[in-house]
């Protein structure tokens, strides 16, 4: 399985009689856009703007953002089960609009949450603020449930992106990374002095707002199985999570997956990064012990020495991301687990809902209650009433001026888990 | 069909699950304060005392699942149950659930039901 990825760096957006990306520059017909992704009845109108980087822009609440990519060659299409049919993809060739994306934004549940900031003390904690945004705000019809609001909304994204990411079919990238996956035993045989490393991915599963689709198959109702890593590049995985920003993985985090990349860079050299066993996070602890157990099961049947483990979410996924690492460093698997912290206000409380002391080494993406106040922006995309009551937002959060404190939860992407932000921590 | 008893204070899951053995409480902290009682006294908990990304002091509504059948004590539900209890302090300290208006309680109210549903669906039970 080899996969060349094919990056056309885009440098701005505008709107323009045709969509294409010329020198870096890309243009959206907003009308033909919009006719392209409309024609689902649960919709009422959709709208689209754009946000660039450093423009006093808020957008909110945010649903999902989707990188815009393209299959040139190689089996199936991008977003199978989605926009493609459900062909095996991860091999050949995939164009991609690096600095442009689709961000869709909606309404669906009351307390919604999600802020990006193209300005201001909020954008340094969100990726999306240096990106060129097309944001599409798709209003329901009157009282359409929820759960069929957010599946309408989640295919106009990915049919925008899909629609945006077929400009960068015939141009040239300005770069081009190539990802080689092989099948195990002749990865075994290539690379026989190299300690095995695979990467456990967890995906939210929880239901209605919480969930994550692998071929267009619900998580929640899969047993963990294996996927080439090069998969996830093509868009195998997308995001149904509308609810926890700051710690949720959108579709572009999945696309951008930095475990994936970085597991490749000194993968043959120092280590052979076998692939990616993707696992659920359910409710129930017998499915979370089934999962578990599953887990250990296939990192045994790949005779693994080490695996990096990767959360979504917070509380009730700790236990999935424990029981994991519990299972696999009992085996003798030397665990490395990624996930953040709710660790309250002053940061003195306990991280995790759960604890192990198997769990030796732990990487996070942050304290998700750290407050802060986001400065009102000349232009508000969304709705600003969820400011008010999404999480880590609380009564009076929207002051008059405009201005909102949260705790960074609310910011989509702050404390990522798969480790797609810049946050550290410095000691005196 | 698993025989299990609904813990809850979520009028919606209330009225739907109103046919299997249920019990009611005033708010969230005392769903699953009721909940370590049945665990102290040989109930197992079947779902997760806390939900997978809605934080404890946002949400009024929790909804837990207990076996009907009480055996000996069991001790990963009790870790859990008094885990869940100590984040529910923790999350409540900072701040206290708001004052919701009714269309975010109803959406509360439909994240915890939709929750408890994937459980008892995942028990191989109907609906």
């Amino acid at each position: 399985m080899r996969l060349e990825l094919g990056k056309i760096f885009i440098k701005d957006v505008q709107f323009g009689s045709k969509t294409e990306v010329n020198k870096g520059v890309l243009t959206v017909n907003k009308e033909e856009l919009i006719k392209k992704i409309s024609g689902d009845p649960r919709i009422a109108s959709i709208n689209v703007e754009l946000a660039k980087p450093g423009e006093e822009i808020r957008i909110i609440p945010v649903k999902d953002v989707i990188e815009p990519r393209v299959k040139v060659e190689g089996n199936g299409g991008i977003f199978p089960g989605w926009i493609s049919k459900v062909e095996t993809v991860g091999s050949g060739r995939t164009h991609i609009l690096k600095g442009a994306a689709v961000v869709t934004t909606g309404k669906v549940v009351g307390f919604q949450e999600g802020i990006i900031d193209m300005s201001g003390p909020g954008a340094e904690y969100t990726p999306f603020s240096r990106i060129n945004n097309v944001v599409i705000i798709a209003e329901p019809i009157e009282k359409l449930p929820q759960h069929e609001h957010e599946a309408a909304v989640r295919m106009i994204g990915l049919k925008a992106a899909a629609y945006i990411g077929e400009t960068g079919r015939n141009i040239q990238p300005d770069e081009v990374d190539v990802y080689e996956a092989l099948p195990f035993f002749e990865g075994t045989e290539k690379y026989r002095d190299l300690p095995r490393v695979a990467y456990v991915y967890m995906l939210q599963s929880q239901g209605l707002l919480h969930d994550t689709y692998v071929y267009g198959v619900d998580v929640k109702q899969i047993i963990p199985t294996f996927i080439y890593a090069t998969e996830v590049f093509d868009g195998a995985i997308i995001s149904g999570n509308c609810v926890s920003a700051c710690d949720k993985n959108t579709t572009y985090h999945h696309l951008n997956s930095p475990v994936i990349e970085d597991l490749y860079k000194y993968h043959g050299k120092e280590y052979n990064f076998v692939g990616v066993i993707i696992t659920n996070e359910n409710v129930t602890l017998a499915d979370k012990e089934r999962s578990s157990n599953y887990v250990a099961k296939l990192a045994s049947m790949l005779n693994l020495d080490a695996a990096i483990v990767s959360e979504e979410g917070f509380g009730n996924p700790d236990a999935d991301l424990i029981m994991n690492c519990k299972k696999l460093e009992v085996q003798g698997i030397k665990t490395v687990l990624i996930t953040d912290e709710y660790a309250g206000r002053d940061g003195a409380s306990q991280s995790l809902a759960d604890a192990n002391p198997a769990a030796t080494a732990v990487v996070t993406g942050g304290n998700a209650n750290e407050v802060i106040t986001l400065p009102s922006m000349k232009k508000v995309i969304g709705h600003v009433e969820p400011a008010d009551v999404i999480a880590g937002g609380f009564a009076g959060s929207l002051a008059k001026d405009g201005s909102i404190t949260v705790e960074i939860q609310a910011i989509t992407g702050a404390t990522n888990e798969l480790g797609f932000n810049k946050m550290s921590a410095q000691g005196y | 069909m698993k025989p299990i008893i609904i813990l809850t204070n979520n009028p919606i899951v209330i009225k739907k699950y109103q046919k299997l053995q249920l019990i009611t409480q005033g708010t969230a902290v005392e769903v699953l304060l009721k909940t370590r009682d049945l665990v102290h006294l040989g109930h197992k908990l079947l779902n997760h005392p806390l939900a997978g990304s809605v934080k404890p002091n946002e949400t009024p509504y929790r909804s837990l699942m207990v076996s009907q059948n009480a055996e000996q004590l069991d001790y990963t539900s009790l870790s859990l149950i008094e885990g869940a209890i100590q984040i529910y302090a923790q999350f409540y300290r900072d701040h206290p659930t708001p004052e919701w208006t009714e269309k975010v309680l109803q959406d509360f109210q439909l994240i915890d039901l939709t929750l408890v549903t994937s459980g008892y669906q995942s028990f191989g039970n109907l609906s």
